[in-house]
């Protein structure tokens, strides 16, 4: 039902997303080509800091952390720019009907622009490497389509809190900053003994980010578990965040 | 609900509608929670606008004007009560505060365009005609940060115009523009009466509203005061404020 009502609103959910990105740039001399600098430079100083001055006994460290990188810096965009979605928009909520629930598709498909803009880097550094992935990684596509889903769920009741109480941007920022130490983006999950890497491993997260590594690099299928687990949530969180951004969306218009 | 079935004579019909609103939010959970009257802005409404017609709408501020409006246009629902209207509809209501200042005017009519529903070739195919009606061919690259406020309602106004809606809500803006600019608007107004458009106008202009409305109706307390002949609506309320005043 969502995806076809995606598909009836692809034209307006391109344009809010091709202008979003426009706008991210305008006014900037490089202007698209920050598109591609921005994430390079960004990744390339991680890299050297943590392949360098960190030295971590992880195979392929500085992919490991790439990717880590990668995949949550698409989550915190896409949730936070969700966030955000309907109360920039204000000026147009206001003044014509159109489906509310474009504002935080469109705001996480910039995000999976972004995302893959940065896969492409990604695979620049793969080849710089020389590393020769798995046949594996064909699943990564899958998982971030199930990744898509949970940050578009929750994209679609963030911009509805955030209407409401802007509390919620302060407590989000705080939960994304937590979320990005407790889930295995700079370190390996293996590193926490047992019992402490299972209760980290309830963030879907940390499930997302260890069946990633595990099939770009290391051809290592996801466990029917893991899938099973980060399925029901992701499919799970799209459900309520949309049945709850249908009962609100009239409602919320009127405290804009 | 929006038809496009044209087995109606009406345009738009509100049938018993009723629209409530919280006087005030509660700021923090540190401010004195209290109690959050509700007031009811439109208690009950009836009324229908035929096609063709031009349709006044006068009454205080803060009287439920720009609510019922925005209600016709399906941004507000209302508590209670049925709104239809039937045929394609641009509501006029802010002009120019939904464009985006970092875009050019031609994006921005494209972007405007596509969220009154029109797909990206059909708003293309109306861009010259919109950027000529607006008369700012020379700026049509041109970032809207760099328009004055006149302009960019300008361009709000010619887009909502050249679309050539069957239903057009709006909200005081007979203003817009110099006053070339406004003789054509109005030339625009008379023509779309002509063709059998449907205009629904909210304004305090009640000049306007005697010399261009077919009917009118007066809002005071939630409730329709006055209806009927522009020129008996307008005395009504001209009356209720004499009457306030001593």
């Amino acid at each position: 039902m969502i995806a076809s009502h995606i598909w009836e609103n692809r034209s307006l959910i391109r344009t809010f997303a091709i202008n979003d990105l426009v706008i991210r740039y305008k006014g900037s001399l490089l202007g698209a080509l920050w598109s591609f600098l921005e994430p390079i430079l960004m990744l390339g100083i991680l890299y050297l800091i943590f392949s360098h001055v960190f030295k971590s006994d992880i195979e392929n460290y500085p992919l490991y952390l790439l990717l880590g990188i990668i995949m949550w810096n698409f989550f915190t965009r896409s949730t936070s720019m969700g966030l955000g979605s309907i109360l920039a928009r204000t000026g147009i909520v206001n003044q014509a009907y159109f489906p509310r629930d474009v504002l935080p598709i469109s705001a996480c498909v910039t995000a999976c622009i972004m995302l893959g803009v940065e896969f492409v880097i990604f695979f620049g550094f793969v080849i710089g490497f020389q590393f020769v992935p798995s046949y594996t990684i064909l699943i990564l596509p899958a998982l971030v389509a199930l990744l898509f889903c949970m940050t578009l769920g929750m994209s679609f009741i963030l911009s509805i809190a955030y209407v409401k109480f802007r509390d919620v941007q302060n407590v989000w920022a705080i939960v994304t900053y937590a979320g990005f130490f407790l889930s295995p983006v700079i370190y390996d999950i293996s590193i926490f003994p047992d019992n402490i890497s299972q209760i980290l491993l309830l963030n879907p997260m940390a499930q997302f980010l260890d069946m990633a590594h595990g099939v770009a690099l290391y051809g290592q299928l996801p466990s029917v578990f893991a899938l099973a687990y980060t399925g029901i949530i992701s499919i799970g969180v799209l459900i309520v965040g949309y049945i709850i951004f249908k009962h609100y969306e009239f409602k919320i218009v009127e405290e804009l | 609900m929006r038809n496009y079935s044209n087995h109606s004579e009406n345009a738009v019909e509100v049938d018993s509608v009723s629209k409530r609103f919280h006087t005030k939010d509660r700021d923090s959970i540190f401010s004195r929670p209290g109690n959050n009257p509700e007031i009811t802005i439109l208690d009950n409404v009836s009324f229908s606008v035929k096609k063709g017609e031009m349709f006044g709408v006068i009454g205080r501020n803060g009287i439920g004007k720009t609510t019922l409006l925005r209600m016709i246009a399906g941004i507000y629902k209302p508590d209670s009560g049925q709104i239809n209207t039937y045929g394609s509809m641009v509501p006029l209501l802010s002009l120019g505060t939904g464009f985006n200042p970092e875009l050019s005017a031609r994006d921005n009519v494209i972007f405007y365009g596509k969220i009154l529903g029109f797909s990206h070739k059909e708003i293309t195919g109306m861009l010259g005609e919109i950027i000529e009606f607006a008369e700012l061919e020379k700026f049509k690259d041109t970032k809207l940060k760099k328009f004055s406020t006149g302009m960019a309602m300008r361009l709000a106004f010619a887009t909502a115009i050249q679309i050539n809606p069957d239903i057009i809500l709006i909200d005081e803006i007979l203003t817009v523009g110099d006053q070339l600019f406004q003789k054509k608007s109005y030339d625009t107004f008379m023509k779309f009466k002509e063709a059998k458009k449907t205009i629904v106008f909210v304004t305090h202009d009640l000049n306007s509203v005697n010399s261009l409305c077919d009917k009118a109706i007066l809002l005071e307390g939630g409730k329709i005061a006055s209806d009927g002949q522009p020129s008996k609506v307008v005395n009504d309320y001209l009356g209720m404020l004499d009457a306030e005043k001593t």
